[in-house]
């Protein structure tokens, strides 16, 4: 098992004069969970668009389990095995929460038996008491969830979760943390960004700082804690006080 | 509404002619009332399901109604075939105004449609050596008979429309409830999201603009053989057809399944009222008070008529539980 579950290589994006990504290369194996943090504005969520096929790169290279799929339209990837949640979380409002979660179910089978998939990701992530309700109705925290099972009923083999720990208080967090863990015991891999740095540094094996579209920084939570570059990013030059 | 209710409504709509005079003025409203319910239904799997509010459906309507038309005369085909010939050409059309308008959006999208539909009408009114030009086609009358659907009596066709507005709302629940239906909803609601989730968004649309285009010729096919005769302006007219199925529907109440129904029973009457009672009083009358009875009607209700309807039920039912428990206690 040599080849990466996903391996990003050289990948570059550029809005107009802007450039939100600029070469950034890393790899995550299988089974890993992988942190992504970085100051507002670091892109990442961009790397994670590009990643799952909005945003075309401007260049480099996503392989998924050896496969390129660079440049393929997003439910092509997502039928390969890599999806995402929305940051700001973009739910099917007007749809019930299962019909959500159905949804994703739909990559890979019909409708009846997607409801009953759908069912089981709702009881994984813990919601499966509010699956009638319309998820315009539901709180944030409830929404972050639904994203999850949303995405879950995919069958991904990587996960891109987008902040969905944001909002949350200690003891919600902690379930989430669980969630995680027990995710990756059933196979999933997952990248995560998160700005709770406890959260964070408690569930990754590795975690990569962003910083002006670059990476900056790769290593195990500890590590990471103590980069001098890291630390400058998020607290700023000690001299510029 | 559940089955039971549903087939008792479609007992009742049965039943109505038997009231009414079999070749009179109040069955040929209604038949033309529930072709633009067909019609509307047709729109509502694009507009209603998908969200695209579409004002070119004038162009699949006038394509049907062309194409049988012009089989039945040069050929003497049967309607009942010319109808799936235009089907066929209806879906064709629907698919080729996917390709460019697909990542159209909103208000972009509608006027994309409405300029698609305009080329068809000025096309029809050119190219007079095919299409008679303005001066418009006759329907050649043989023999009423269900094999050329051709009928003596305007009841005949309010049973043909019955038909049709049924078979196309069935079309309308299977895809509802359907992995289409499913899928529409995702890509009306969040079409990134929907991508993301593994939604072929750019497939999906174009499924539901070629059911819908198809749907919508065949509808075409029944209408010139109702009035006998049409000219580009009454198949491939803007207000006469676009315009009008989409406020049937908006009207009714946009994506559900008794919207375009409700809104071709409200609309179809209004429009004849309105010119019957008004057109010789004075210029326009008749259209300002059209227009003004609509908008209050989109102003007091604006989720569409089929949610009034569920409410006023809702308040009705919850009456008789609350006078129940009453009488109870």
């Amino acid at each position: 098992m040599n080849t990466p579950l996903l391996s990003v290589e050289g990948l570059s994006k550029r809005f107009g004069g802007l450039q939100a990504l600029s070469d950034v290369t890393f790899a995550v194996n299988t089974g890993e969970i992988v942190g992504l943090i970085g100051p507002n504005g670091a892109g990442k969520s961009t790397l994670f668009s590009t990643l799952v096929g909005l945003h075309r790169p401007s260049a480099g290279k996503v392989a998924l389990n050896g496969r390129d799929v660079t440049g393929l339209r997003p439910h092509v990837i997502a039928a390969n095995g890599l999806t995402k949640t929305f940051q700001n979380v973009s739910l099917f409002a007007g749809s019930s929460v299962l019909d959500n979660v159905l949804i994703g179910g739909l990559v890979h089978s019909r409708v009846a038996s997607a409801r009953g998939f759908a069912m089981d990701c709702l009881k994984r992530v813990g919601i499966s008491d509010i699956a009638q309700r319309s998820a315009g109705s539901l709180s944030f925290p409830e929404r972050a969830r639904v994203e999850v099972a949303r995405a879950l009923c995919t069958r991904p083999k990587v996960l891109l979760l987008d902040e969905v720990m944001a909002a949350l208080n200690t003891a919600e967090m902690d379930e989430v943390i669980g969630l995680i863990r027990d995710l990756r015991k059933d196979g999933l891999t997952v990248v995560i960004v998160e700005h709770h740095m406890r959260a964070i540094m408690s569930v990754c094996d590795r975690i990569f700082v962003l910083n002006f579209g670059q990476l900056i920084a790769d290593g195990p939570p500890a590590h990471i804690a103590r980069h001098p570059e890291v630390v400058e990013a998020y607290l700023g030059r000690e001299h510029d006080v | 509404m559940t089955m039971r209710q549903t087939f008792l409504l479609i007992c009742f709509a049965t039943l109505i002619p038997l009231a009414l005079e079999p070749n009179g003025y109040y069955i040929r409203i209604l038949t033309l009332a529930l072709l633009f319910a067909a019609l509307g239904q047709a729109w509502n799997i694009v507009g209603g399901l998908a969200g695209q509010m579409s004002l070119g459906h004038a162009a699949f309507f006038g394509l049907g109604a062309y194409t049988s038309t012009l089989l039945l005369i040069h050929f003497g085909i049967s309607p009942w075939i010319g109808m799936l010939a235009g089907g066929v050409l209806g879906g064709i059309a629907a698919f080729l105004l996917s390709l460019p308008t697909m990542r159209l959006k909103g208000h972009y999208f509608a006027l994309g449609t409405l300029a698609f539909a305009e080329v068809f009408r000025v096309i029809a009114n050119t190219w007079s050596s095919l299409t008679g030009g303005p001066v418009g086609l006759s329907v050649p009358f043989s023999e009423p008979s269900l094999a050329m659907l051709q009928f003596n009596e305007t009841r005949s066709y309010y049973y043909l429309m019955l038909a049709a507005f049924v078979a196309v709302s069935m079309i309308f629940v299977i895809i509802v409830q359907g992995r289409l239906g499913y899928r529409l909803r995702a890509v009306k609601e969040g079409p990134d999201a929907a991508e993301v989730i593994g939604v072929n968004t750019t497939r999906v649309k174009i499924h539901a603009a070629v059911i819908s285009g198809s749907l919508t010729a065949m509808l075409g096919t029944l209408y010139a053989q109702l009035n006998f005769f049409f000219d580009p302006d009454t198949v491939f007219g803007a207000l006469q057809i676009s315009i009008r199925i989409a406020l049937i529907v908006i009207v009714g109440g946009i994506g559900t399944l008794f919207g375009p129904l409700l809104g071709a029973l409200l609309i179809i009457p209004l429009e004849e009222f309105a010119n019957v009672m008004l057109a010789d009083r004075a210029a326009g009358l008749s259209q300002l008070t059209y227009g003004a009875l609509l908008m209050a009607i989109v102003l007091l209700q604006p989720q569409g008529l089929a949610e009034f309807a569920k409410k006023l039920a809702a308040r009705i039912s919850g009456k008789v539980m609350s006078s129940k428990t009453e009488a109870r206690t």
